[in-house]
């Protein structure tokens, strides 16, 4: 995601090149017929999904079930059944709440690690840079018993509960985003110049009136990238959340898992509100994505720092 | 947990961090002089909270899990987790030998391979195609982007839906006289795992291989024109050569994530899983939540972290930790 948008960040700015018809045919590179069947085949590819989840959410639950790409009949009362029949209304607000403060916390915690990071020599920074980039990589499954274990023991030891709680998800989603987003604000710090920051030191600001001051609002495109990754990983977990919560803690991602694994055997499954429940899901992700990708082109070719 | 878009960031960083970098001279000039104050006045404490919450939930956990291994837990001891009974590797020799542990580092890695093989050729497609201007480039790049930006979980529950019995797929194949049977269930359902994997992951090398497009010089251009190359010469001889970097980091990240992948599969087939789609992750996670076997679980689990170490040790050589050691230095 953050990957996307970055690339067409970039290619926008080179479009502005002095770029005749002429240089267009320079830099091609297939013939434009190939090019348009690519193109289309491609396009075809990734729409057609994504056309059949809008289709399939209008269309009935028999319908779909016989098949049917465009719908025989259209209703939009899928949309209004999800809030309750898949615990939509309460999981989307606990993945708002939980993903959303994920998200605030983690840029904020990332910027003062990464600032010092970036900034000050000190022993064993490469083994944190490197820790960062390890830690990644951890499998989730290798963590969600350890971690469960120890949520489950500070309610034993220390008389905390933790577990079924949105606190749980917090924490942990938190923690899983920290080095991925610690590891963004570090190579959007190193493009800062250091001028600003010593002019406010000199002027006698602290450690922290400089972060707050000249960090925070010059790396603001960084702090949103990072914000955005971390709310992306709360909203998308669903291993975590499966383990972790109970039916009232419960993430849009696992009501919409354990919907879809319920409508099992018997009768013709709800796929109508699964798909409606999907499109809900999805949206919040997709709209941010679009608002983050403009945002983010602004931000890296006017951006501040020249 | 999530590895896809934690891992996906890193072009962008070395990207973000090439664009903004100021020109190298400064830095070089003034590097000397800000030692002297960085050393007095170093707000190490600032690592504190981010270090400590990283700590706690990830390093003693990760030793926990590893801990976890040599003992015999099960639902009952696990509360009491402290006093279960040690047992050494046992666990191990259980998980390699008496599980279907090998089965699924098998199909883990066969999966993830085959989904890395088709996912290259259409990303590079895809850049190929949209590398130059045209009208509606900008729209359609963003729906490249659409797979790579849905959920995991929204995919896999599309999808499933569309591979069940008698459903779009089945009735799309049955019009030009295709009956494939089952897709959920039995062996089709791995050809099923790769399909939605590729699906779901193709835009990310597609980005990859368009940054590294972006990183032919004109002249380069310029100068196959004037030698008349072909287009396939060209794209072969002169083109793919810068393509080879961002690819092979594409692969790394893609076979890590692809590897780690644990909602794809768990929400495409649901749990008890086809055991031809019983991979690493899933597995691990039924040993604990389903059978609870957690020792076993969690010696599975450190087998996993090993075989992830793989990939993972030749990114952490590849990827470049850090400019400011060398101000100036690019790439």
């Amino acid at each position: 995601m953050s990957t996307a948008t970055a690339a067409v960040g970039r290619q926008a700015s080179e479009d502005f090149r002095p770029g005749s018809k002429r240089q267009h045919e320079v830099t091609r590179l297939m013939p434009g017929p190939m090019l348009a069947i690519i193109l289309t085949a491609l396009c075809a590819l990734v729409l057609i999904p994504v056309a059949y989840i809008f289709l399939a959410s209008v269309n009935s639950d028999i319908g779909v079930a016989r098949g049917e790409f465009l719908p025989s009949s259209f209703s939009f009362e899928n949309y209004s059944k999800i809030w309750t029949s898949v615990g939509l209304a309460t999981g989307l607000t606990n993945s708002v709440l939980v993903a959303g403060s994920t998200a605030v916390v983690s840029a904020l915690m990332s910027i003062a690690t990464a600032y010092v990071l970036v900034r000050y020599q000190f022993r064993g920074r490469l083994t944190i840079l490197r820790g960062l980039l390890g830690l990644q990589s951890v499998p989730g499954t290798l963590m969600v018993l350890p971690v469960f274990v120890l949520f489950s023991s500070s309610a034993t030891y220390l008389g905390i509960q933790v577990i079924g709680t949105q606190w749980g998800l917090f924490i942990t989603y938190l923690t899983f985003a920290m080095p991925f987003s610690t590891w963004v604000m570090v190579t959007y710090l190193r493009g800062l110049p250091r001028e600003l920051e010593e002019a406010a030191r000199i002027d006698g600001a602290s450690n922290i009136g400089v972060l707050v001051r000249i960090i925070l609002p010059l790396s603001w495109p960084g702090v949103v990238v990072s914000g955005i990754f971390a709310f992306l990983l709360g909203w998308n977990d669903v291993l975590f959340a499966s383990v972790m919560t109970r039916p009232e803690s419960q993430t849009a991602a696992v009501a919409l898992q354990v919907f879809g694994a319920s409508q099992e055997g018997g009768a013709i499954p709800f796929y109508g509100q699964m798909m409606a429940a999907s499109l809900v899901c999805a949206a919040p992700v997709v709209i941010l994505y679009l608002i983050f990708q403009r945002y983010l082109v602004g931000g890296l070719t006017a951006g501040g720092v020249k | 947990m999530s590895t896809d878009s934690l891992t996906a960031g890193k072009p962008m960083r070395r990207k973000s961090s090439r664009d903004a970098k100021p020109g190298p001279q400064s830095q070089d000039n003034t590097s000397r002089r800000r030692k002297g104050l960085s050393e007095r006045n170093r707000p190490l404490w600032m690592l504190i909270p981010g270090g400590l919450l990283m700590i706690i939930i990830i390093v003693v956990p990760l030793l926990l899990g590893i801990f976890m291994s040599g003992l015999d837990l099960d639902q009952y001891s696990l509360r009491k987790w402290v006093s279960a009974p040690f047992i050494g590797v046992q666990n191990f020799v259980e998980a390699l030998t008496a599980s279907p542990l090998l089965h699924a580092i098998w199909l883990s890695v066969s999966y993830s391979l085959l989904a890395m093989v088709v996912t290259i050729p259409l990303g590079i497609a895809g850049a190929v195609a949209t590398q130059n201007a045209f009208k509606g480039r900008a729209v359609i790049r963003s729906i490249f982007l659409i797979p790579y930006v849905l959920p995991s979980f929204v995919v896999a529950t599309v999808w499933r839906t569309m591979f069940q019995p008698g459903s779009v797929i089945d009735s799309l194949l049955h019009s030009v006289g295709i009956d494939a049977g089952l897709w959920l269930n039995g062996p089709n359902s791995y050809w099923t795992l790769i399909l939605v994997q590729i699906w779901a992951s193709w835009p990310f090398v597609y980005l990859l291989a368009l940054s590294g497009l972006q990183s032919v010089d004109h002249e380069v251009h310029e100068a196959s024109a004037l030698d008349g190359a072909l287009w396939w010469n060209k794209l072969r001889y002169v083109v793919f050569p810068y393509l080879k970097g961002p690819l092979s980091l594409a692969f790394l990240i893609g076979m890590l994530h692809h590897i780690n992948n644990f909602t794809l599969p768990f929400v495409l087939f649901g749990i008890p899983a086809p055991s031809d789609v019983e991979l690493l992750p899933i597995l691990t996670y039924v040993t604990s939540f389903q059978s609870f076997r957690f020792g076993l679980s969690a010696a599975m689990a450190f087998i996993s972290l090993i075989l992830i170490a793989i990939p993972l040790f030749v990114y952490l050589r590849a990827v470049k930790l850090d400019d400011a050691e060398t101000p100036g230095g690019k790439k």
